[in-house]
């Protein structure tokens, strides 16, 4: 039985040898583009809490300056 | 009084002589079946054919509505089609799934449709969609995906292309329930599909909601009539309901 379930119009099953096969090798694509995404939003959290730290303000007082 | 019109519904008697004008009565009174409007049109007016006149009634198969004729133009009598959201997939719980398919639910009577999912995952994994038909997903590199939204006080823009499914949604990171309204124009005409994605997604907590918006396309020109909804990772758990946006008044 596959560890994966699969939800088949409502049917809430097991996947087929077939539908396992299509989603295991569909699986390092998917954490591909599930990593770049998670990269880039903690990369901008990053910079942004890089520059706060440089210009000496805090988050409220930078949304104040831009409000 | 149109050429159709009668002005008697006859019965008629044992033993009693029947005309072709009798006949013809019967045999032209009844509601025809044509398999396109343009044979439905063909079958009226020539040599032996009854003219087509105010009152006829016509069922078309392609369409599967029953029409009448008014003088100057055909009217569709029925079935009605709703001017509002019509549900086309019923709304459907899915358990500690790692993907959802949802086939059957786009079709020639709607072009635009809403995907409306209400869900929890159990890991930060993403949400991805891919376009699906006669139960086959599409799982080429022609899905692209912009992303714009907002996480406390940091603005997220971020771009992705030429990707085997497109992403519309983030994980929830545990049982907190997020939500993901997708908004799909003309997957069944076969061009490009775009749709776009407001998603609430609550990031391990409900006083951390995200918002984000995407707008994400797949770009090969085929009908489809259904998604498939796949995860980088952990299960997800919830229910969803497809809407068709009316076309009419």
């Amino acid at each position: 039985m596959s560890d994966y379930i699969t939800n088949d119009n409502g049917d809430n099953r097991p996947m087929t040898p077939a539908e396992t096969a299509e989603y295991t090798a569909s699986l390092p694509a998917l954490k591909a583009q599930n990593a770049a995404r998670a990269a880039a939003e903690a990369d901008k959290a990053a910079a942004k809490a890089a520059l706060l730290t440089k210009l000496g303000i805090t988050a409220d007082e930078a949304a104040l300056l831009l409000g | 009084m149109g050429a159709n019109a009668q002005t008697s519904v006859p019965l008629y008697v044992a033993a009693e002589v029947l005309t072709a004008a009798d006949m013809n009565i019967s045999a032209g009174t009844g509601v025809p079946v044509f398999a396109t409007t343009i044979t439905r049109d063909a079958a009226f007016g020539g040599a032996g054919e009854k003219v087509l006149a105010e009152g006829q009634l016509a069922y078309i198969e392609a369409s599967n509505i029953v029409q009448y004729y008014d003088g100057a133009a055909w009217a569709t009598v029925g079935p009605t089609t709703s001017g509002g959201f019509v549900v086309t997939k019923a709304e459907t719980a899915f358990t500690s799934a790692s993907t959802v398919e949802i086939d059957n639910a786009f079709s020639a009577t709607y072009t635009n449709y809403k995907v409306f999912i209400r869900y929890q995952n159990t890991t930060n994994a993403d949400i991805f969609l891919r376009m699906r038909v006669g139960g086959v997903s599409a799982s080429g590199a022609n899905y692209n995906a912009q992303l714009g939204g907002a996480n406390s006080t940091t603005a997220l823009a971020y771009r992705e292309t030429g990707q085997t499914s497109g992403y519309v949604a983030a994980g929830s990171t545990g049982a907190f329930w997020s939500s993901a309204e997708i908004t799909i124009f003309s997957p069944f005409v076969a061009e490009p599909t775009v749709m776009i994605t407001t998603n609430n997604r609550s990031s391990g907590a409900y006083t951390a909601p995200v918002i984000n918006v995407f707008a994400t396309n797949h770009t090969v020109s085929t009908s489809y009539d259904g998604i498939q909804i796949l995860l980088a990772g952990g299960t997800i758990t919830g229910t969803y309901t497809v809407y068709g946006m009316g076309k009419t008044v």
